[in-house]
């Protein structure tokens, strides 16, 4: 699977000149992270060596080598959100998923992350949800979009 | 780094018609158009501190020690990578600058362990030495701060050379040497910021894309990359220009000796062959120097069941112009020819020749590296003309191509950089 | 007859819950039989207002907002499609007075349009640009066009946009690049990403500009990966403006070629600095280059290159439609044109609000944004993203205008502002600068790279009162050390909301 993956973001963005980024995020965005057998298989089809890649792959918060859990949330903490009280948000995180920021929760659950700015400076504080920009958050809120995370596994087990 | 300290003008040298003369510390100097400021200074016999520059590597900018002040302009630009222009009046030294470098060395120093005595370069590293020319005098960031050498683990896997993590300054130049000199892209920086870290890629030196030709530890400041041998046996007192004898190309080199044991060989900048690189061979496989099987006297026996007998060179010579005349006269003229080995150079070569041409009398001359770089010479012939082995690096401006099965591992030198 | 129904598509919309807002209308709207056209919208601008839901009235367009999922029954039932009253009702959104004011040049289509309809934005004076462009003589005529505007670039270092643009077209050599750096990543600043989401032709329209002023055959955006919605956005505008022919080989049958290729960034402040976005355009690590070379010379896979920022490109069509005079008309002193300035963090009506240069950040945070959010007072504001000073309210009264801000210690930057109440600490603030740039740095050149780590624990030493002097001096130092020494402005730059914590509010270093 990780191998079809590699190929099909290699056959989307492979032929880009300087396009290694485009192509990483092809296997990103399939797979949720660089698995290390695609250092190789990209170096090889882009002639580049495999420390090449692998420094590009460690430089870009984007791309992480390991899988992540089932969902990614990332909560901004640059300034904007934090004068509206996201350093709050962001201690009241680690401690509902047991977990820092850059972590898993231990059930595979939620991947929290931080960002730096999302453009949503006007409706702080703001974070990415897979994908999913959510602004004017308060602890409630939140506190709201975890239960809706976290639930499906507690319900498993 | 070269042990025995030779000038090192910080950034490679310009070649241009153009000549463009500017003044650095009130001394006027000229030089070719491109060359950096920090050349510029050298060649007017001033020495700007640095750390990332060195002549075999393409100006980086990182290490911010040889930030200079230039009349007219705001800051405090890189002599490395400012480009010398008409003009100029640029100064080196002045209080602001001294405070400037200082600050950077006292944080270089923040990040680095202090055990200068035990460190294998003690006495040969660059980042001690510039702390003493910047005049660093302390380190007011204390201990316990975040840093690279309390847990850093020692790559020894290369047979060659340790890596050593913790001694590193991050200056990229090992990056750089692997890049510019070698082409091989085997190391890189991995991660970024303060994290930022040498790597092999994600896998240690052993099984990185490494050819361990020494480019690396040669281009490396301080103790991070550095010889096993020096590791073992500490630094050399002084060296000898010699020839590396491994195949034709000739690459020059010097011999570094502790009393009358060499403990490292270093490419030489100089040599005309190999303008300060080397392959693995040279640079890193020279216990042949002192092994117990090396022949080093002429020997001679007249059957295979007979043990060799130590013999002069007169004698030596002597019996085998008398075999080869016995073996003319009882067999034909075309009874013996001459092959020459692939680490002959072309003169060698051309001197056996003549040999078997002029004075066994037949055309019996070969030559081993007609077999092994056939489908190099076919390439060099068609491409350029003459297929000559390749026996000096090949300038950057000439576009080479070659048919052979592996040019860069049967001369890797001279056809490294053009990979 | 079709009510026309805007609810807007841009992100910060959607992140209040704009798409809800949008289903439960039609959902209502089909339950009562009434015939509703739902059109997703830009932004107006007016974020604390999001979801801000507009109906076209005889009128003209009738603001409601901010609406919830749960106000939309009773908007029916004050039949709001015919612009009935209600507490959410704002009036005509043109006499709203936040808007009202503004000098809406860049923006003139945010919010009115649907960003994608190529029909709406021609209508709105879309093409314009191009046309007179097109129409002008040489490329040289375009560039002395924008060297009159006055147009100085937005991205923060305020470079004059035309003179960019004269050395890339003077630059030997067939192949040249244009350049949109999309990386907006200071917090604080949204423009870029409302005005890709809310009018990305404009954008377009502007790189093409570039790309026949110079020469350049061939546009690259890089757009930060943060910014997904914009990415849509801007995809489906390249194909749409390809499929209407105006780019590719042909642009409007000029005979004149221009494409464009979106290219997602990897999450790296650092590649909004121009070498290092270039760096990262090449598929390399975000590393700074040193400069010289200048990417006008050798930048892009070493050949000439325009590289400006989203709203320096966004404002070219504008100059070449309306001529370099209507566009140097505006604003103060060198600062020529309006500037799209952004009010985030701590305040009450944030927002867009674009004007011409010159006008105040007491007219901005106050008379515009209302003071904080919190009603407490406003203790600093921070302009110009992570790497400007904070700003007490003795400065609030300096004119917007580089030269003049910059003299009184500010940083316009790229029009971004974080007002924060009288509850911050500004050691934090501090503290959080050098964490940033410890985050965030390349890791090329020492002072950045270590300096900004250094930062992080003398800061934490001086909180915690240990060696309070000694470290101060030492922070000071270190400071100097990076303004001085540091490769590029992350690190250079980085020094700056430090020490105007400590010049500005020393008093919470002494806790």
């Amino acid at each position: 699977m990780s191998s079809d993956a590699i190929d099909q973001a290699l056959a989307a963005s492979g032929h880009l000149p300087g396009g290694l980024l485009q192509v990483l995020h092809g296997i990103a965005d399939r797979l949720g992270h660089i698995p290390a057998e695609a250092i190789g298989r990209v170096a090889a089809a882009l002639n580049l060596s495999r420390a090449e890649v692998h420094g590009v792959v460690s430089f870009y918060h984007d791309f992480r080598s390991e899988p992540p859990g089932r969902h990614i949330l990332k909560l901004c903490r640059a300034e904007a959100c934090q004068a509206m009280g996201s350093e709050a948000l962001a201690g009241a995180l680690e401690r509902r998923l047991g977990c820092k920021f850059g972590e898993t929760s231990a059930d595979r659950a939620v991947t929290l992350e931080p960002v730096y700015c999302l453009g949503n400076c006007a409706a702080a504080p703001s974070l990415l949800l897979d994908g999913q920009l959510r602004g004017r958050l308060t602890g409630e809120r939140l506190d709201r979009l975890v239960d809706t995370l976290v639930a499906p596994a507690e319900e498993r087990a | 780094m070269y042990s025995v300290k030779e000038p090192d003008a910080g950034t490679p040298e310009r070649k241009s018609s153009e000549q463009v003369t500017l003044e650095i510390d009130g001394h006027a100097v000229t030089v070719p158009a491109g060359t950096s400021v920090m050349r510029a200074a050298a060649d007017a016999g001033v020495r700007v501190p640095k750390l990332c520059a060195t002549e075999s590597l393409e100006a980086f900018g990182s290490c911010r020690l040889c930030l200079v002040q230039i009349e007219g302009r705001r800051g405090y630009p890189a002599s490395c990578t400012t480009i010398a222009e008409p003009g100029m009046k640029v100064r080196t030294q002045s209080d602001p600058l001294a405070k400037l470098r200082r600050g950077v060395m006292e944080m270089y120093i923040s990040d680095h362990p202090l055990d200068c005595l035990t460190c294998p370069t003690n006495g040969n590293c660059e980042l001690q030495e510039q702390a003493g020319v910047v005049g660093l005098r302390e380190v007011r960031y204390g201990e316990g701060g975040a840093n690279h050498f309390k847990k850093a683990e020692k790559d020894t896997s290369n047979p060659y050379f340790d890596f050593d993590p913790a001694k590193c300054i991050a200056c990229s130049r090992c990056v750089r040497a692997c890049e510019e000199v070698q082409g091989t892209f085997a190391l890189t920086l991995q991660g970024r910021g303060f994290e930022s870290k040498i790597a092999s890629g994600n896998t240690d030196f052993k099984s990185s894309e490494c050819v361990s030709c020494g480019a690396c530890v040669q281009a490396c400041p301080t103790a991070t990359l550095v010889e096993k041998s020096i590791v073992e046996r500490g630094q050399p007192d002084h060296s000898v220009v010699t020839t590396c004898a491994y195949c034709g190309v000739g690459c020059s080199f010097r011999a570094e000796v502790k009393g009358s044991e060499v403990v490292r060989m270093v490419p030489n900048k100089d040599g005309h062959a190999n303008h300060g690189h080397s392959c693995v061979k040279g640079r890193f496989a020279w216990g042949y120097a002192t092994h117990k099987d090396r022949i080093t006297k002429p020997m001679i026996r007249s059957s295979i069941r007979d043990p060799w007998r130590e013999v002069s060179w007169d004698e030596a010579i002597a019996y085998a112009a008398s075999e080869f005349k016995r073996i003319q006269a009882e067999h034909g003229r075309g009874a013996v020819g001459g092959i020459t080995s692939s680490r002959c150079t072309n003169e060698e070569t051309y001197l056996v020749q003549k040999l078997v041409r002029a004075a066994f009398g037949n055309n019996n001359v070969d030559t081993c590296a007609r077999v092994c770089h056939s489908p190099t010479g076919y390439g060099l012939k068609t491409t350029l003309g003459e297929s000559a082995a390749p026996r000096t690096s090949t300038p950057s401006s000439t576009p080479t191509s070659s048919s052979s099965s592996a040019p860069t591992r049967r001369t890797p030198t001279p056809c490294s950089p053009r990979r | 007859m079709t009510h026309i129904v805007y609810v807007p598509i841009d992100a910060t919309a959607r992140s209040v819950g704009a798409d809800d807002v949008a289903a439960a209308i039609a959902r209502e709207a089909a339950a009562r039989g009434e015939p509703v056209q739902i059109v997703r919208n830009g932004t107006r601008g007016l974020c604390w207002l999001e979801p801000l839901v507009e109906v076209v009235t005889p009128a003209g367009r009738v603001a409601y907002g901010p609406v919830d999922v749960a106000d939309v029954a009773s908007l029916f039932a004050a039949d709001f499609l015919r612009g009935g009253a209600h507490p959410l009702a704002h009036g005509r959104t043109d006499d709203i007075t936040w808007l009202k004011g503004q000098e809406r040049l860049t923006f003139a289509r945010v919010g009115l349009t649907d960003p994608l309809s190529l029909a709406d934005y021609k209508e709105h004076g879309g093409l314009r640009g191009l046309r007179a462009a097109l129409s002008a003589k040489t490329g040289s005529d375009i560039v002395e066009e924008l060297v009159r505007s006055g147009l100085r670039g937005r991205g923060g270092a305020a470079f004059p946009a035309g003179i960019k643009w004269r050395t890339v077209a003077g630059a030997p050599g067939p192949q040249k690049y244009v350049c949109c750096n999309a990386d907006e990543g200071d917090s604080g600043t949204f423009s870029d990403r409302m005005l890709m989401e809310g009018d990305p032709y404009v954008l377009l329209e502007g790189m093409t500009i570039a790309g026949l002023a110079v020469g350049a055959d061939q546009g690259y955006i890089y757009l930060r990966s943060e910014y997904p919605d914009a990415e849509r956005t801007l995809m489906a505008a390249i194909e749409a403006a390809r499929a209407a022919g105006w780019l590719g080989r042909d642009v409007l049958g000029s005979g004149r070629a221009f494409d464009i290729e979106l290219r997602r960034g990897a999450g790296a402040y650092i590649c909004g600095e121009e070498t290092a976005m270039l760096e990262s355009l090449e598929g390399k690590r975000g590393m700074v280059r040193p400069k010289p070379p200048l990417p006008a010379i050798s930048g892009l896979f070493g050949k000439p290159t325009v590289i400006n920022n989203v709203i320096t490109l966004a404002s070219v069509p504008i100059i070449l439609d309306r001529g370099a005079q209507f566009y140097a008309d505006y604003g103060m002193g060198r600062s020529r044109g309006t500037l799209p300035f952004q009010l985030a963090g701590n305040i009450k009506r944030g927002g867009l609000v674009e004007k011409a240069f010159g006008l105040t950040l007491r007219e901005l945070v106050y008379d515009y944004g209302g003071g904080t959010a919190s009603g407490r007072p406003v203790r600093a504001v921070q302009v110009g993203g992570p790497l400007g000073p904070y700003l007490p309210e003795s400065k609030f009264d300096v004119p917007l205008d580089y030269e003049v801000f910059a003299a009184a210690g500010g940083m316009i930057g790229h029009g971004g502002l974080v007002v924060f109440d009288d509850t911050v600490d500004m050691a934090l603030m501090a503290r959080y600068a050098m964490e940033f740039c410890a985050i965030e740095s390349c890791g090329k050149c020492t002072p950045c790279r270590i300096g900004s780590t250094r930062g992080v624990e003398v800061i934490d030493r001086i909180r915690n009162n240990e060696r309070r002097g000694p470290n101060l001096a030492l922070l000071r130092d270190l400071c100097d050390t990076m303004t001085h020494g540091s490769l590029c402005a992350m690190g250079g730059l980085t020094p700056a909301p430090v020490l105007s914590a400590l010049e500005h509010f020393p008093e919470d270093f002494q806790r």
